[in-house]
């Protein structure tokens, strides 16, 4: 065989190939199982927006809240969770406990979302804050 | 001059409805492309055909998740080529510990019961079959479908240079496993 033929051997094998059975049902299979990214992206505009503004709103006015009463000593272990005797700390806490739940929640839809999350680490860090804070006040 | 007309793609209709979940429409496009897809699998599996049925099937479910970043710049079969050629590719490489099973000689059509074209063409497939996965992948995408090295070094992270040594490879492997009577 000549170096021409041998070539043409080798392209002439780009051939299509007829599956030996019928793909489509085991493929109709997965697809029930695995949610199309169509699903997901429908659902991401309104939902990604409503949840970064309630958590804006929320850790916004908390975090301003916090930094009022306890400027930067945040600390960093307090994650012992204290019921604060303070009304508006229990209402903080609530609220922020709520927002990290959107903000979890939101998350399993849009994992690779970084807006998320950081969101949902500046709402963990308030949330010790908060905690640090209930817990100096007794 | 008049403008050549542009020929209507067979898809467009059916990339748009599938795109926006409608099932049917996905089907339909696995009827017309699933043997291109299969056939480029088999080739890059070293015609084992088990493993080329599951990374078709890898690739049709891989592309109805990522059908609504199809922008239409490429034509749909084009684009579910690359698509699961880089699949298959991605697959291949995480399982190069575990080559693809060949198969054995015995299994082979025998040649004086074939047509001489299908006897030659079996034993061709036989022997791109039973080269290493990488002097392999690099001979299919280079001899077969026709890339150039530069893609080929793109898709599997070497340098154009070491897809060059990898063809010559496999082009020597081949001509000696069929007998040097090529």
């Amino acid at each position: 065989m000549s170096e021409l033929e041998w070539r043409r051997a080798l392209r002439d094998l780009k051939q299509p190939s007829t599956p030996a059975r019928d793909l489509w049902p085991d493929i109709a299979a997965a697809l029930d199982a695995t949610p199309s990214a169509t699903a997901k992206h429908k659902r991401r505009p309104w939902m990604l927006a409503a949840v970064v503004a309630a958590a804006f709103l929320l850790a916004g006015g908390i975090g301003a809240s916090l930094h009022g009463r306890a400027g930067q000593d945040l600390g960093d272990a307090a994650t012992a969770r204290v019921t604060p005797a303070d009304p508006r700390l229990r209402g903080a806490v609530i609220e922020l406990d709520a927002t990290r739940e959107v903000l979890q929640g939101a998350l399993q839809q849009n994992p690779d979302s970084p807006l998320l999350r950081r969101l949902l680490a500046r709402t963990e860090r308030q949330q010790v804050a908060l905690q640090h804070l209930a817990h100096e006040a007794g | 001059m008049p403008a050549t007309p542009i020929a209507p793609d067979p898809d467009a209709d059916d990339v748009r409805a599938a795109s926006t979940g409608d099932r049917l429409a996905f089907q339909r496009l696995y009827r017309r492309h699933v043997d291109r897809v299969h056939g480029a699998m088999c080739r890059l599996a070293g015609y084992d055909r088990a493993r080329a049925e599951d990374l078709t099937q890898d690739a049709f479910v891989r592309a109805w998740q990522k059908l609504p970043q199809f922008r239409h710049e490429a034509a749909f079969g084009t684009w579910l080529y690359r698509l699961a050629i880089n699949l298959a590719l991605m697959a291949l490489r995480a399982q190069r510990a575990d080559p693809v099973t060949f198969d054995a000689a015995d299994t082979l059509p025998d040649p004086a019961n074939t047509p001489f074209c299908a006897a030659e063409r079996a034993e061709l497939q036989a022997a791109i079959g039973r080269l290493p996965p990488r002097a392999r992948t690099v001979l299919v995408l280079h001899d077969i479908e026709g890339w150039h090295h530069a893609e080929i070094g793109a898709a599997l992270a070497i340098a154009a240079g070491t897809s060059k040594a990898q063809l010559h490879r496999a082009r020597t492997l081949l001509r000696a496993a069929l007998g040097g009577s090529t």
